[in-house]
């Protein structure tokens, strides 16, 4: 049989560039993306500029739909914690959508991601949307291997 | 296509008009039959969310898909996420308010090419308002050579545009726009441009009136028992000029005055009509159905049974005089606003017509009148019920309770209703609920209490039971068809309000809680709105729900076929595909649940010649179909599915149909979650596809 090693090359040059190119999502927010430290810093931030609409307890009202529970979590299942970083970052707070730097989006984002019971870490959430795109919202927690 | 700005006052009128000839679809009006066509709300001013059309059916429903679809980003200086506008389509244009603007939009009903656009800039008044974002839709009105569209802006500003254009009408009110700040026989507080009281309702356009009632803001923790009122009113459509007024909470002198105790008339506000008005243009009479008076929960600063709250009320077209009323609610202590819109049905009683009158509610009561005496069709009788304890509250002991038909939702709480898919969940939620104070159908809210009760346990209030999207109904088989959430639990606690937030004695809260003042729907949401104000950290998160699964059992929420003729539920459905939650639960593994319907409240219906269509409010990831919702359609004869198309949200406004140039179409707005709102019009493939 005769190799064609051009063909071979790029092949494994194609093969390179896709797995370059590949969404990174390795991780879960069942794998600690967040800390505790960071999930108070939210709550703080979530209380004086969400709350007023989505409730103190984060179950809505009329205005705004809840943060937590079954429904909150499908709605977001499957998607990456990019999505709920710039649902959050683009159009929240609602009177002035942008107004809360990064940290604070973030901050918020940890603080929901811990009031629907997924787990802590020992390293802060990033607050960047291109490196949240790794992280994957999944409602379920997956079975262990 | 070009672009037009006017200067009025403080008010930017900015009004981008795209025209394209529309000479082919007036042609196509001139013989189209009205069946055809949606040109009010709910179909009609009767309520009925109903079109006798068959080319979509059981045989073909699944193979429906996308015609078009308009995204609503742009029509707002940002994205809306609740979008819940039904659209008109009469002769050849279809009409909707879309976008944080409340812009009005007319499409190609075929293409969905846009028409044209219409926005109104309001700055602080819109940016103020208590109900913004794109409201419920518009009206129509044409005499056969003018046709109008009408709606009303955040800012409380009934606007009368060209059909044809998408201009304002010079001849209408003040250069096409009357203030509905004004003219209201009251003087809107602490002024016009802040002053509480919008509406997001679609006005009614019946004969030559145009009417419009009024909404205010979230009334849980309202800041004082002060606020503006309610009236309602009718304007000449012609020329904007104020043909009558309805004061909802009584004027001395008037009928009604002495059930407000201590003159609480004189400055309880509210006791609007924030949802749909119905109409019976051959009687000329139109039923107003009322909300609940200033503050929801806390009757104490409003002694008496306070009329017309959460009462149905007839007036007469041309004058607006009360001809008859039927108080639902005697002093509203539960947040059952009359929701939806009063549907009207000729229907055979005992072998004799009648002119009846259905309202649907959040109680889960489907209260049926009379429609020219008032007269109720079936007995309701005034029964006892529970007086509460809270200081200073004046309670009435009874309440009318329908004998026919039945309830179509729970509506109270008792420890049969909690989830029992096993005996160990069973217990955990009765521990959760021992916390709470629970009873039937109007049992009262208590005061927090940090020992217990937290409150009452709930439903069938605030939420409902049936809120605004309200029921549909087949005039052809005289049957109501009504989605009602059969889980929606409110804890109803009270607090002493804090003196810095509320004048009132008692808001709503729970004990060793900061109180929370609540805002409506879109309040501060729209364009132009001012930041929120600060807030302290609360101290602990409860959720009413066991392990994430709901803390009643199944259906959760449901569709219920009602013949009026008889007062009896022909069948009933849980509607929506069973919850994630539920589904993918690790303790409910190997169980056979059957479907359970979903939690929520703002399922409209459609019905036609052999469907009732209703979308899932509620996303859901299955084996079936991704992450998305799912249209529904039923036989409406038994409520058996025949078929179901994927949406790629939850169905956030109630559907429409109609037909043109031989193919049927159904329209419905999607939106929620990360998905902005967007109006979904499906088709069936043209023949040879």
């Amino acid at each position: 049989m005769k190799i064609s090693w051009l063909g071979v090359a790029v092949i494994v040059s194609s093969f390179c560039f896709l797995r370059a190119q590949a969404p990174a999502e390795t991780r879960s927010v069942w794998d600690g993306v967040y800390t505790e430290e960071q999930a108070k810093r939210g709550e703080e931030v979530y209380q004086k500029e969400c709350a007023a609409c989505h409730g103190d307890m984060l179950t809505g009202g009329e205005s705004a739909p809840p943060l937590t529970g079954g429904a909150f979590q499908a709605n977001w299942n499957g998607l990456s914690l990019s999505d709920l970083f710039d649902r959050i970052r683009k159009t929240m707070p609602q009177s002035k959508p942008g107004r809360l730097t990064r940290q604070q989006d973030a901050d918020v984002l940890a603080f929901l991601l811990n009031i629907n019971k997924f787990p802590a870490g020992k390293t802060e959430l990033y607050r960047q949307s291109e490196m949240l795109k790794e992280i994957r919202f999944e409602a379920k927690k997956p079975a262990k291997n | 296509m070009f672009s037009r700005m006017v200067r009025n006052g403080s008010l930017r009128l900015v009004c981008w008009v795209v025209m394209f000839s529309l000479t082919p679809a007036v042609a196509w009006a001139q013989n189209h039959p009205k069946d055809t066509e949606w040109p009010s709300y709910a179909a009609d001013t009767a309520g009925t969310r109903y079109r006798p059309l068959d080319q979509i059916n059981a045989s073909n429903f699944s193979d429906l898909e996308i015609a078009w679809r308009i995204k609503t980003d742009n029509f707002g200086d940002r994205p809306e996420y609740k979008l819940e506008g039904t659209p008109l389509m009469v002769n050849g244009v279809l009409y909707a308010t879309a976008g944080s603007r409340r812009a009005v939009i007319a499409l190609d009903p075929e293409s969905g090419e846009l028409l044209w656009i219409h926005g109104e800039h309001e700055g602080k008044r819109g940016g103020a308002a208590p109900r913004q974002l794109s409201g419920r839709g518009l009206a129509y009105w044409s005499d056969g050579v003018d046709e109008r569209i009408l709606y009303v802006t955040p800012g409380f500003r009934l606007i009368c545009l060209d059909a044809k254009t998408g201009q304002r009408v010079p001849s209408f009110g003040e250069n096409g726009v009357v203030d509905l700040k004004r003219h209201d026989d009251q003087e809107i507080f602490p002024d016009l441009e802040t002053g509480e009281i919008g509406m997001q309702s679609a006005p009614v356009v019946a004969k030559d009136t145009v009417m419009v009632g009024a909404a205010f803001r979230e009334g849980m923790t309202p800041k004082s028992m002060r606020n503006n009122k309610g009236y309602v009113r009718g304007f000449d459509v012609r020329t904007g000029r104020r043909l009558w007024i309805f004061h909802t909470i009584p004027r001395k002198g008037e009928f009604g005055y002495d059930t407000w105790l201590n003159g609480s008339a004189e400055y309880t506000g509210n006791t609007g009509v924030w949802t749909q008005i119905s109409v019976d243009e051959q009687l000329g009479l139109v039923y107003l159905p009322v909300e609940s008076p200033t503050s929801d929960f806390y009757g104490g600063h409003r002694h008496g049974d306070n009329l017309f709250g959460e009462t149905l009320v007839c007036v007469d077209l041309k004058t607006g005089e009360r001809k008859w009323h039927f108080q639902l609610v005697h002093h509203a202590l539960w947040d059952m606003d009359i929701s939806s819109a009063p549907i009207l049905a000729d229907i055979t009683v005992d072998k004799k017509p009648v002119k009846a009158v259905a309202q649907p509610t959040k109680q889960g009561f489907l209260y049926v009148f009379d429609r020219v005496t008032g007269k109720p069709i079936w007995p309701m009788p005034e029964k006892p019920v529970e007086v509460g304890t809270v200081p200073g509250e004046w309670y009435s002991h009874t309440q009318p309770i329908p004998s026919k038909p039945p309830a179509y939702n729970r509506n109270g709480v008792s420890i049969d209703d909690l989830i029992d898919f096993t005996p160990a969940l069973r217990e955990r939620a009765k521990e959760i609920a021992s916390k709470y104070h629970l009873g039937p159908v109007y049992t009262p809210p208590t005061v927090s209490k940090l020992e217990g009760p937290l409150g009452t346990l709930t439903m069938g209030t605030a939420s409902g039971g049936t809120n605004w999207p309200g029921g549909s109904y087949d005039p052809e088989t005289h049957v109501v068809y009504v989605y009602a959430c059969n889980s929606c639990i409110e804890p109803i606690g009270l607090v002493p309000a804090p003196k810095d937030i509320s004048d009132l004695n008692y808001i709503a809260g729970v004990a060793g809680r900061d109180v929370q003042i609540m805002r409506g729907p879109g309040e501060n949401a729209g364009a132009d709105s001012p930041k929120p104000p600060k807030k302290r950290p609360a101290s602990q998160y409860v959720r009413l729900d066991v392990d994430g699964l709901p803390l009643v059992k199944p259906p959760y929420g449901t569709i219920s076929a009602i013949n009026l003729d008889k007062g009896e539920i022909v069948w009933q459905i849980p509607h929506g595909e069973t919850p994630d939650v539920v589904r993918n639960a690790e303790l409910l593994k190997g169980m056979n649940i059957p479907r359970t319907g979903q939690e929520t409240y703002n399922v409209g219906t459609l019905v036609t010649k052999t469907l009732v269509i209703a979308g899932e409010a509620q996303v859901t990831t299955t084996a079936d179909h991704p992450r998305g919702a799912m249209l529904r359609a039923y036989d409406k004869a038994t409520g058996k599915e025949v078929g179901a198309v994927y949406m790629p949200a939850p169905e956030s406004g109630s559907p429409m149909t109609y037909m043109i140039h031989g193919k049927q179409y159904i329209v419905v707005a999607v939106s929620g979650g990360p998905y902005s709102g967007e109006y979904i019009a499906y088709t069936l493939p043209s023949a040879g596809e």
